[in-house]
């Protein structure tokens, strides 16, 4: 089972190590500000697959799910507990 | 160099098998292919009923289930004798893998039997008239029809590789300004399909130019979610694009290598051997090194996309852009090295220096790789330059 903090720390230091900003918000917006590219949301998806044991299909394509740290992680842990995203 | 260091024994004994097939299958074919501007149905055919057309596609869906190693090394094998053959299995793959990840059950279920047994091939709908890498710009047109809970399509595609021989489309376009990718049959009402002919190289890889009028597209072939085309959807079948593109310009290189080598130690000049002369040493000096650091590139980038880590898709990226400078400066070598035999199109070195350009603009050209990588690159050493420095408040 992975745990809401220990991955919310875990996405945002990939995050944060893969575009270099110094302070980023754990609800900032990753599209509006513009930091993500095609490259960064792929590797992103990829990251979260690996280290997490998921699997992002179609029915996961909602921008809810990955727009910041927190919602990435809320989607990390709502998919490995087996809940719909 | 000894290949067993980084394959294993069943890879080898498979790059074995794909070198057979293609020097049997293609490589005496390849010419007449060439020619024609056309490859045999049978041809193809036979493609798919040595699995080969679902190199990537699981056993469940009665595809191989290759890792991308294997799927790498099919690919430089078959490049070696023809790229615009293997460009059926690049295109293939593609959309494929495309399917695999974000298609429905009913999608998958319905497209990828076909697809890996070659019962139906692919294309890959995604290059316009007036984008070629600014995909943001496509005018390619999605629009909702309330009467049917469908879609209906309007636009055009150009230089679709697979186009004139594709049963089943990827076409990407716009939906209410949000990028959608959806599957669309070649039979569908309002869809024109023109034939592209005399290209530079990859001339019997069948493009097309795809005119959609009107076309009704049904709920349940969309792939993915509107907005995720470009940022989800197309760079999981790019990354098979890109691997499949960077081994075939490994096969050619060496392709290249060994008819250079060939002719450079039979042809007498003067009295000895034209590889004997110290600047055609230079040039296949250079293009032998290419080889084996081409090749290393290339194994890692299959290797990285096996074991599914986020950087598969720069090493993807870097092979690509390796291999496929490499293997135009080594064509360019290779006929070179040949003379005037390599200027005619009956020698293989000539189809070889053609073909070779082709595979530096297909999957994003050299410059958008470029463009790619010196930002990665330098965005990297920011962040170390970053990590290093002493934390003020502490």
């Amino acid at each position: 089972m992975n745990d809401s903090k220990n991955v919310k720390d875990i996405v945002r230091n990939f995050i944060n190590n893969s575009i270099n900003i110094d302070a980023l918000g754990d609800d900032e917006d990753l599209f509006e500000t513009g930091l993500i590219n095609s490259l960064f949301a792929v590797q992103l998806m990829t990251f979260v697959e690996r280290k997490f044991g998921v699997e992002i299909g179609g029915d996961d394509l909602h921008i809810d799910n990955f727009k910041s740290v927190s919602a990435t992680a809320a989607f990390v842990v709502r998919k490995s507990s087996g809940q719909v995203a | 160099m000894n290949m067993d260091i980084f394959l294993t024994a069943e890879q080898i004994k498979r790059h074995a098998e794909f070198q057979d097939f293609a020097a049997s299958n293609v490589e005496p074919f390849a010419y007449k292919w060439d020619r024609a501007q056309q490859i045999p149905d049978s041809a193809v055919s036979q493609l798919g009923a040595a699995g080969y057309l679902g190199a990537n596609i699981p056993c469940e869906f009665g595809g191989r289930g290759w890792d991308v190693v294997t799927f790498g090394l099919l690919h430089e094998a078959l490049g070696r004798s023809d790229s615009a053959f293997t460009g059926i299995l690049t295109v293939q793959s593609m959309i494929s893998a495309a399917l695999l990840k974000w298609g429905t059950a009913e999608q998958r279920g319905k497209w990828l039997g076909p697809l890996a047994k070659g019962e139906i091939i692919g294309a890959f709908a995604l290059t316009e008239p007036g984008t070629g890498s600014d995909l943001q710009s496509m005018a390619t047109e999605f629009r909702r029809n309330d009467r049917t809970g469908g879609l209906v399509l309007n636009g055009e595609k150009k230089w679709i590789s697979n186009g004139q021989k594709a049963g089943v489309f990827l076409v990407f376009g716009m939906l209410d300004r949000q990028p959608l990718a959806c599957l669309v049959p070649r039979e569908s009402d309002g869809f024109e399909i023109e034939p592209i002919d005399n290209m530079l190289g990859f001339r019997a890889a069948g493009l097309a130019r795809l005119r959609f009028h009107e076309v009704p597209i049904p709920a349940t072939n969309i792939v993915g979610k509107p907005g995720f085309a470009l940022s989800h959807i197309a760079p999981i079948g790019l990354q098979y694009g890109r691997i499949s593109t960077a081994c075939s310009a490994l096969g050619l290189l060496r392709a290249c290598f060994e008819e250079s080598t060939r002719y450079a130690a039979s042809r007498k000049v003067s009295g000895q051997n034209l590889g004997d002369i110290g600047m055609i040493q230079s040039l296949i000096a250079n293009m032998g090194t290419n080889l084996e650091a081409a090749k290393l590139l290339c194994w890692n980038a299959c290797r990285a996309e096996d074991d599914h880590l986020p950087e598969t898709f720069t090493t993807s990226m870097i092979a690509k852009y390796f291999a496929s400078r490499a293997a135009v400066q080594a064509a360019s070598d290779a006929v070179q090295i040949h003379g005037a035999s390599g200027c005619h199109e009956s020698s293989p070195v000539a189809r070889f220096y053609r073909g070779a350009k082709i595979t530096e603009i297909i999957e994003g050209t050299t410059q958008v790789h470029e463009f790619i990588l010196g930002k990665t690159f330098v965005h990297n050493a920011i962040g170390d330059q970053r990590r290093q420095r002493p934390n003020p408040g502490v």
